[in-house]
């Protein structure tokens, strides 16, 4: 995380076999990504791409990407930010409980998290919630069921960076006249802003790759509750490979986008540089 | 105020911003407008793969009877689980017979409606690069095969099935690369030349024209159909089969399946509400009228029911009349009109009653009494009804046609007007079926008439000619239930179909 990476003096041979063996080890992943994208990009045409930003569907799609996946995140973060806090600096009765549970949605496989929904809105409870609000197979579906997973990633991110933050600073503050509350905005979550983005960050890719749950619990309704990844989907269930292609690139630069964006807006220079700005 | 707090009380805006984005709905990017009342919209689960031709049938479905059409697309084994739970929706499209029969095993639907039919090939990429021209090229060692999973695809079973009895499938499918899902995930392997063969639908080929069929029939001539079935729970049955009915017709839904490579059904004509005449004899009326009405309903159909005496019924068919279905008083008025008709299905039968008067004060019991002198008998026409035509042959075999002659009063098409003047007091006793005399048992009594051949049995009937043949068989349908046989025994009729269809 130091900014001493970005040393650039003279290095001894022995170092530089060093940092070609790292660059070769960790390269090879990114090549991996790159060469994907690359096939990905040979296999469609700007005609394709074209052709699916013109279809009404994709650009409701897109639209309701966008949206659900910010929504989602926004929510993620106002439980992940308390519920990482209070992990990370208190053992209160069943924190060890609570710890398990927020993990489970990370471990079930993504389909069968759809179906938990699906039968937990067919109970009582969750029928008298959909007279009011229809959730199952309708937009709020696709919220929550992005948010089912990846608020579980949030928490863990949050946590995780509450418990590598030195709680010194914290009780300073105290002693200086603080109440924890008072600690807490002005000096923890201050603190924590790079966790918030990763969270954050987090949050909103896998809120746009989402897919199985989506599917199961607010179906793939065009002009309802369509977003990209069960576009995806659907155009490869009908073997429009190069539509299905086109698709996910425009995801990929959504992403890209937003991401760039996030890290700028959260003051990362290194990160923001490698922007296209 | 800090900033961490400023950013968070931000962000509660953005939430709320978020949202009315998400319920703005600017202008309908379909370019329909014509929205007057808007009608409650029908929910369809259909399988993925049918997505094209199912989302241009459900589009010209909603311009021309206005009614929305949410779509659920999915793969038929997702769906399935999901209908399972969710309860709700209106009809289920599933890509072959094999998720349609798990629905039906878990009761979710009701009607089907069949829309086209596919048959399995096999499949390899433009030009036949690895030369496959029979199941044997399969086996050789450059060719790298993959096969539908017999677990969850209905290709599947049936590849497994066919090729089982050819002793092939050991081989094969140990030999297959890989075991796919779905038919689409198989045709997309030959696409991307990740596979050199694959058995797929021929309807799969002909969407991809990266594909072409290896020629000949080497699973033999077997056929999957793609069905619209009525969700069990529908609440708007009529709607969901409106659709089914467009999807399924010849002049709406069935040339769109056509053009994506299915091959299409002989479906019913087209009619937002189908207009059907249905013929019975009037003795039916009662144990009829009542599924007729349910099925109108359930269906939106409009049925014309024409009750008369059968013998006046059948003259008509044979004077050019043609009716949708026919349900006779007895088989004999059937067979005159035979070659209009399918095969009958027997619904019930009903035995010959002597009516007479309140207490029975002339004390008739038997046909022999009904020749005592100066008593009024009523009898029903002999040509224009079925039971007069069974009234007179039962009294020649007992050979007392001639003596009971002179006491015939009056001669009715039907047997509601014999009743009808034995009550008003016109008849001391009537010839009627007990069905006929049972429904109005608080005023008068009746008596079997103990002879063999002293009943009739009402079979039903679908016209050769009707445009309507599906719709007709599940009213046969609907006739054959259980639910219309507690009505025909509760009419005084004796059921007579076997349980089996």
């Amino acid at each position: 995380m130091k900014r001493a990476s970005t040393n650039t003096a003279p290095l001894s041979s022995a170092d530089r076999r060093f940092y070609a063996a790292l660059a070769v080890l960790g390269g090879s992943y990114g090549v991996m990504v790159a060469a994907l994208l690359l096939a990905d990009l040979a296999y469609t045409t700007p005609g394709h791409l074209w052709t699916s930003l013109q279809s009404s569907e994709i650009r409701y799609a897109i639209r309701l990407s966008l949206l659900s996946c910010t929504l989602t995140t926004l929510m993620s973060l106002w439980v992940a930010i308390p519920l990482g806090y209070l992990l990370a600096r208190r053992r209160f009765p069943g924190s060890v409980l609570v710890d398990l549970l927020v993990d489970i949605p990370m471990v079930l496989p993504p389909l069968v998290i759809g179906l938990s929904l699906l039968i937990l809105f067919q109970t009582a409870p969750g029928r008298m919630i959909e007279r009011v609000l229809p959730v199952t197979y309708a937009v709020p579906g696709v919220i929550l069921a992005q948010f089912m997973v990846s608020c579980a990633f949030a928490v863990r991110t949050m946590r995780t960076t509450f418990e590598q933050m030195n709680p010194r600073a914290e009780q300073v503050a105290l002693t200086l006249g603080c109440g924890r509350a008072e600690a807490f905005w002005r000096v923890a979550l201050p603190a924590a802003k790079r966790g918030v983005l990763a969270a954050a960050t987090l949050a909103w890719a896998r809120s746009l790759g989402e897919f199985g749950p989506i599917l199961v619990f607010a179906g793939a309704t065009r002009f309802k509750t369509e977003v990209l990844s069960t576009t995806v989907f659907l155009e490869l269930s009908v073997g429009n490979l190069e539509a299905a292609i086109a698709v996910s690139l425009l995801m990929v630069m959504a992403a890209v986008i937003a991401l760039l964006l996030l890290r700028r807006w959260g003051g990362e220079p290194n990160l923001g540089q490698a922007g296209p700005a | 105020m800090n900033l961490a707090r400023l950013v968070t009380l931000g962000s509660l805006g953005l939430a709320a911003l978020l949202i009315f984005l998400l319920a703005w709905k600017p202008a309908p990017a379909t370019g329909k407008r014509h929205s007057s009342t808007p009608l409650p919209s029908l929910l369809v689960y259909c399988a993925a793969a049918l997505k094209p031709a199912v989302e241009k049938a459900a589009h010209e479905f909603e311009a021309e009877t206005g009614r929305r059409v949410q779509i659920q697309f999915g793969g038929s084994g997702t769906l399935l689980s999901n209908l399972r739970i969710a309860k709700q929706g209106d009809l289920f499209i599933a890509a072959d017979d094999f998720y349609l029969q798990a629905a039906r095993s878990n009761q979710l639907v009701a009607e089907t409606i069949p829309l086209a039919r596919m048959s399995p090939v096999l499949a390899v990429a433009k030009g036949n690069p690895k030369q496959i021209r029979n199941l044997e090229d399969l086996e050789r060692g450059d060719v790298r095969l993959a096969l539908p999973n017999p677990e969850t695809a209905a290709i599947g079973r049936l590849a497994r099935e066919r090729l089982m009895a050819q002793g092939r499938w050991q081989s094969l499918s140990s030999r297959a690369v890989a075991l796919k899902p779905t038919v689409n995930d198989l045709a997309n392997d030959l696409k991307l030349g990740s596979a050199d063969a694959a058995i797929v639908w021929d309807a799969t080929v002909r969407q991809y024209p990266e594909l072409e069929a290896v020629p000949g029939e080497f699973l033999g001539s077997v056929e999957s159909e793609i069905s619209a079935s009525v969700l069990a729970f529908s609440l708007q049955p009529a709607e969901a089969l409106q659709l089914a009915r467009f999807l399924g017709s010849p002049q709406r839904g069935v040339p769109h399946f056509e053009r994506f490579g299915f091959r299409g059904v002989e479906g019913d004509a087209w009619a937002v509400r189908p207009e059907i005449v249905v013929y019975s004899g009037g003795v039916n009326r009662l144990a009829i009228e009542e599924t007729l009405r349910r099925f109108e309903q359930r269906e939106g159909v409009s049925i014309s029911r024409v009750y008369n005496g059968c013998g006046l019924l059948t003259a008509q068919i044979r004077a050019g009349q043609k009716p949708d279905a026919y349900v006779a008083c007895d088989v004999s008025f059937l067979q005159p009109v035979a070659g209009q008709f399918h095969a009958g299905l027997e619904l019930a039968e009903t035995r010959m009653v002597i009516a007479v008067k309140p207490g029975n004060p002339m004390g008739l019991k038997t046909l022999s009494d009904l020749a005592r002198p100066g008593l009024k008998l009523g009898l029903a026409h002999e040509e224009q009804s079925a039971l007069g035509a069974l009234s007179l042959r039962v009294l020649r075999e007992q050979h007392l046609a001639d003596a009971v002659a002179s006491n015939v009063v009056v001669r009715t098409p039907t047997a509601d007007l014999l009743i009808n003047q034995l009550r008003a007091g016109a008849l001391d006793a009537a010839l009627v079926y007990e069905a006929n005399a049972k429904p109005a048992a608080a005023h008068m009594d009746f008596f079997v008439v103990d002879w063999p051949s002293a009943f009739a049995i009402q079979p039903v009937a679908v016209g050769r000619h009707t445009a309507y043949p599906r719709l007709m068989a599940r009213l046969v349908q609907a006739l054959a239930s259980p639910e219309s046989q507690d009505r025909f025994v509760a009419q005084g009729f004796k059921w007579r179909r076997t349980p089996k269809p």
